[in-house]
């Protein structure tokens, strides 16, 4: 391999060691198992959700309404709760329908509508938006709230919901690790396996690498691309539990945020490794990157708008990694 | 020789990384001759191309145009310094969301001079002047994405010859025309060499260089290894030079099938199309010749249960067979290696390792998850079985030759056994010692399976099968043992002849 | 379900809408022209409309409106200033009377309310400066909030203290609350402040929450946070919370809601005090200085609603769950008594 192989290679994590190391000398307090274990919260519900777009990226897709599904979940699961009352598994399991179904539509839309995939998630996006403040006319939802009728919601966010949010496992040091953690890391540990060591996975990539290809090799390539946008579907909604357990109340939210914040942790996730390609080890490391910037800079006192150039920069880079120097891009 | 050399390049050099691709070309190109550069696949003529149209950069060497240095850094430049090229990939020469004649005339559009305002009617004018010098009959209110390839070829010359060319270079330009629209083309070529342009003509069909070359120029590992001027030309000698073996037509044993694998009874796969009904036999090759567009990809659709048929039933070892997908087809035993490997066949993110085990990951699989190991040692028998040239299993198609491209295709679909393989095309852009090793290695397994190839190139046929059938309007018109072929009825045939008479 | 229970909730609001009506006659009497009269047509062309502050407000703009007989159509631009300024001249080709204008860019609206002026409309302007002389501009005094917030504050951690500031420039009303904190700290040179962060990506409060906990983990002397902004406040107690900081860092912070109140309950809740002004007395501000107006009296150049600081203690000993009991058990919070001239109808009145 020439110089420039490694650089394409292993140029970005060497970028993330030396990043660690730099906040390590110029943030106190930057180097602590607590301060790994932040960073790995802090990007923990960015992080499934870039899991889930890189599912329909593998397909050649793209999922612009998982911030919105995200929040739409939050809303779910705080509606569950608060104004009908229910306990802790009504609420996650309503909450992985939502994102299912809404990825089911997403799907059916693109595959059997036709409807170009960045528009139809669009769309979709605006409809969640709308939708999640339709039951309680527009108020945020928490114990105590006064519903549109007058009258007032009295159900609490179940100590088990929560403690999705709040409770922490012991690893080495006691109570160090938070659920939603843990919940990242066995989902990248999922999706990673699932699309690079099982058949379906690799038949995604053909998907979104050649569809006529991969339809004369016999794949049923319109229900991958479905299943890709239910796991998006679905990974988001994850991540609104998540974000519903750590809130503790349903925020009215459209979730772009999230959405951006996943979508560049994905697109860095390309350069990773020179894979010039969606995949789930590289979205992991790029969520991580993010945070750890994140972290440091604000250790740093940097301002929140130069924390949103510098994740550009990174997206930037990235980006050229990927496309200039591997010459993918010409592909 | 008949003029001046217009064009001249002289020690023309060119490396991708270590990879050296020309190792000092020198090539003359005269005014008012044609000059056919032959060369199989991976002998350079591409980078050749796409150094002389401005789109590389070169490594070394010079180039001249009429005594001029000639050093282009974008196609534009070598465009409006008068040399014109028409690459090979079609789309690449038109925009498909446009009409006709906005096409015709997008170069008027831009650049320093155009008009400010965009003018249709201006637009349509002109666009009938550029087609009427060509003889083009083409609706030119028609967007250019309703348009046939061949159409589309067409208007893509057209374009380029817009610009009043000197040089003119047409790379492989009729690989997808009928005969018919490819004579258009060869009129074109006369009258542009009449006119005295120097034509560079890059081709594989033999046929095409009987009809235009004035000389040939034969390239071979990225250096010139042949020149043939000398009337009558050394078309032999000009094959050897660009293939550095003696080839020879092997001479086919035509075998006879005992054993019905496939029957195909009364299908339709055109509205109005007379039925055809055919059977194929067990360790029989059989290959159906056709011009472009008479149907040979619709009934291989058909066969691959891609596409329905209007009317018709297919009994497959006894028993019916009516694929519903190309899925249902795999399972039933019926592989297809499709027409144009890019679009239909390739998946350019993965190795070979993993384009040949495509179509078959659940047979390689367990419980889903795959087994990497049985994938990699299928591979690795596949290469060795087709004489793949690569470094590894792990390499990158786009980093194989055109032939190497197109045995990993075949190696794909060979890598289980197949009840009915059916090949489409699968000799479009490939050269001739791989198509040779691919004709071999069809031959030699065909036993245990029906083979069935669609073939517009009748010599392809010619090599390769135990019986030609001819296809001609949707429909099976001729049938002909592969001994002793009577070629005068077989090429009636082809040219939609005296349909009733055929056998 | 939901449909049903929000079509029964608009009839519900219909037929109490026809009771006023019938009711209007013997009230008629008490006021001034032309709320002698139901019917009096006033808009409310907002530019900020999603979240719990501005559903409260227009809570309070129709409660005002309803116990005045006035006819309030809302024309909601959705943070679209261009849009706005449009919907202004629709207010004006609708034929209303009144005009309120509710948040939005100086630039854009100090021409559109000066052609609802001109039209002979009377318009009062919320939380935004057109710069017209002859528009009341109704604001909650923001530097107040802070004031109130950290005077409890002092009270509490006394004068000398490491802090971490939650501030994002550029929004008006944090700007305004940034003032104040500017003065106190130089006013107390005992109070640091060793940190300063804030961000608005949504959901606020998470993204907030992540900024929080790596200032605690870089700065563990901090014990107070001022939060003045509800959302950051929550952000900044959740971070609190998953480092277990909670018994030794106290936050302030300005607004209120419902989940605030709930947050500040918890047992050990960090979240000590909150200074705020009820959107729905806002709102209802708004409508009795766009009717003074109306009525030919003079409500002031600025009309200012004071805000009330609320304590977690205040909330436990009272028992107050969310912002009925708020404003049921602290009058003060539950009415201003602000433009409320004697005949003015109190729409809190039972």
């Amino acid at each position: 391999m020439t110089l420039r192989d490694h650089a394409i290679r292993y140029g970005f994590i060497v970028l993330l060691f030396g990043l660690v190391a730099y906040f390590a000398i110029a943030a106190d307090g930057f180097v602590s198992p607590q301060s790994a274990v932040f960073i790995f919260q802090s990007v923990a519900i960015t992080g499934v959700l870039a899991l889930g777009v890189t599912a329909t990226l593998v397909v050649g897709g793209f999922d612009l309404s998982i911030g919105s599904v995200a929040t739409s979940a939050m809303m779910a699961a705080a509606y569950v709760m608060v104004v009908l009352e229910q306990n802790a598994v009504v609420a996650v399991v309503v909450c992985l329908l939502i994102g299912a179904i809404v990825g089911l539509i997403n799907g059916w839309l693109i595959v059997y509508m036709r409807v170009p995939d960045l528009l139809a998630t669009l769309g979709m996006m605006f409809l969640l938006v709308g939708l999640q403040r339709i039951p309680t006319e527009g108020r945020s939802i928490a114990t105590g709230m006064t519903m549109p009728d007058g009258s007032v919601a009295n159900g609490k966010f179940g100590d088990a919901f929560l403690a999705l949010g709040r409770h922490r496992f012991d690893f080495f040091i006691p109570n160090l690790i938070p659920v939603s953690v843990v919940v990242l890391l066995v989902l990248a540990v999922l999706i990673w396996f699932f699309l690079e060591y099982t058949r379906f996975g690799r038949m995604m990539y053909a998907v979104g690498s050649n569809e006529r290809a991969a339809e004369l090799a016999g794949a049923p390539v319109k229900a991958y691309k479905i299943w890709a946008y239910v796991i998006s579907g679905v990974f988001a909604s994850i991540g609104g539990i998540l974000l519903a357990a750590r809130l503790g109340r349903g925020d009215i939210a459209s979730g772009n945020n999230l959405l951006l914040d996943a979508v560049a942790a994905a697109l860095i996730g390309y350069a990773v490794l020179g894979a010039a390609k969606p995949n789930a080890f590289g979205t992991a490391v790029g969520a991580l990157f993010v945070g750890i910037l994140l972290q440091g800079l604000t250790m740093m006192n940097a301002p929140y708008y130069t924390q949103d150039f510098v994740k550009g920069v990174v997206l930037v880079v990235a980006l050229v990694f990927t496309f200039a120097l591997s010459g993918r891009g010409r592909e | 020789m008949v003029g001046s050399a217009v064009f001249r390049v002289e020690g023309l050099r060119k490396s991708f990384g270590q990879n050296e691709v020309l190792g000092g070309v020198s090539l003359e190109l005269h005014a008012g001759e044609v000059t056919v550069l032959m060369g199989a696949n991976g002998a350079g003529k591409s980078t050749l191309v796409k150094i002389i149209s401005g789109v590389y950069e070169r490594g070394g060497g010079t180039m001249s145009l009429a005594g001029q240095d000639f050093a282009p850094n974008t196609p534009a430049e070598a465009i409006r310094a008068g040399v014109v090229t028409v690459h090979q990939n079609i789309n690449d020469g038109v925009v498909a969301d446009l009409d006709v004649a906005t096409n015709l005339t997008l170069d008027r559009l831009s650049g320093s001079g155009a008009p400010f305002l965009f003018n249709p009617a201006r637009v349509r004018r002109e666009a009938k002047a550029v087609a009427d010098r060509m003889g083009l009959a083409i609706d030119l209110k028609a967007r250019v994405s309703d348009l046939s390839l061949a159409d589309r070829q067409m208007v893509a010359i057209a374009r380029a010859l817009a610009h009043q060319p000197k040089v003119l270079i047409l790379d492989e330009p009729t690989s997808s025309l009928s005969s018919a629209e490819a004579d258009r083309l060869f009129a074109l070529v006369d009258r542009l060499r009449e006119q005295g342009v120097a034509i560079l003509y890059i081709s594989h069909r033999m046929s095409d260089i009987r009809r235009l070359a004035d000389r040939i120029v034969s390239m071979r590992d990225g250096v010139i290894s042949g020149v043939f001027d000398k009337k009558p030309l050394d078309y032999e000698g000009a094959v050897n030079a660009m293939l550095g073996r003696k080839i020879h037509l092997d001479q086919i044993v035509a075998r006879d099938s005992a054993k019905a694998i496939l029957t195909i009874d009364g299908l339709r796969i055109a509205p109005g199309a007379r039925p055809i009904s055919l059977t194929l036999g067990d360790g029989e090759v059989v290959a159906i010749t056709g011009l472009v567009g008479v149907g040979k990809t619709a009934l291989a659709e058909t066969l691959f249960g891609v596409r329905r048929p209007l009317a018709g039933t297919m009994t497959m070892n006894g028993k019916p067979y009516a694929p519903g997908s190309a899925g249902e087809a795999i399972a039933a035993g019926v592989f297809l290696v499709a027409k144009d490997r890019a679009t239909s066949g390739i998946v350019g993110g993965f190795n070979i390792e993993r384009n040949v085990s495509l179509p078959f990951l659940r047979r390689m699989s367990n419980l889903g998850v795959l087994k990497r190991r049985l994938e990699r040692a299928t591979a690795r028998r596949q290469i060795e079985e087709l004489g793949i040239v690569c470094r590894s299993e792990k390499d990158e198609l786009a980093s194989l030759s055109g032939g190497n491209q197109q045995k990993v295709m075949v190696a794909r679909w060979m890598a289980q056994d197949a009840t009915l393989f059916i090949l489409d095309e699968p000799f479009q852009g490939v050269d001739i010692s791989a198509r040779r090793d691919i004709a071999a290695k069809l031959r030699a397994s065909a036993n245990g399976r029906a083979t069935l190839l669609f073939v517009t190139e009748l010599d392809e046929a010619l090599e390769t099968a135990d019986r030609i059938l001819v296809m001609s309007e949707q429909t099976i018109v001729g049938a002909h043992r592969n001994a002793e072929v009577d070629l005068d009825r077989l090429l009636a045939e082809v040219a939609g002849g005296p349909l009733h008479n055929a056998a | 379900m939901n449909i049903t229970r929000r079509l029964l909730g608009k009839v519900a609001l219909g037929l109490a809408g026809a009771t006023m009506l019938m009711q209007f006659p013997a009230l008629a009497a008490d006021k001034p022209a032309p709320f002698d009269k139901p019917g009096v047509k006033i808009a409310l062309v907002r530019y900020l409309s999603t979240g719990d502050f501005f559903q409260a407000y227009l809570s309070g703009v129709e409660a005002q409106s309803k116990a005045l007989g006035i006819d309030l159509r809302v024309l909601d631009s959705r943070q679209d200033a261009a849009l706005q300024s449009d919907m202004v001249d629709q207010a004006i080709a609708l034929g209303v009377q009144g005009i309120i204008i509710q948040h939005g860019l100086t630039e854009s609206m100090k021409d559109a309310a000066q052609r609802a002026v001109d039209a002979g409309i009377k318009v009062v302007a919320f939380d935004v400066n057109v710069e017209n002389p002859k528009i009341p501009q109704i604001e909650q005094s923001d530097r107040d909030l802070a004031r109130l917030a950290l005077e409890q504050a002092v009270k509490d951690n006394g004068n000398s203290w490491n802090a971490g500031y939650v501030y994002v420039a550029g929004i008006a009303p944090l700007d305004r609350r940034n003032e104040t904190w500017v003065d106190v700290k130089k006013k107390y040179s005992g109070i640091k402040e060793v940190a300063m962060f804030g961000t608005l990506d949504n959901p606020i409060a998470n993204s907030v929450a992540n900024q929080a906990r790596s200032v605690l983990s870089a700065h563990p002397d901090i014990k107070v946070m001022f939060a003045p902004y509800d959302e950051f406040a929550k952000g900044v107690k959740i971070a609190v919370d998953e480092a277990g900081l909670n018994k030794g860092i106290k936050i302030y912070s300005a607004d209120i809601s419902t989940s605030d109140i709930s947050a500040m309950r918890e047992p050990d809740s960090a979240w000590a005090a909150t200074a705020a002004t009820n959107p729905a007395v806002v709102g209802q501000v708004s409508v009795r200085a766009l009717a003074q107006l109306l009525a030919g009296e003079d409500p002031g150049h600025n009309v200012v609603v004071p805000p009330t600081l609320i304590t977690q203690k205040e909330l436990i000993d009272k028992d107050i769950k969310n912002m009925e009991d708020l404003s049921a058990k602290l009058p003060q919070f539950a009415h201003a008594d602000v433009a409320m001239p004697a005949w003015m109808p109190n729409p809190n009145a039972k």
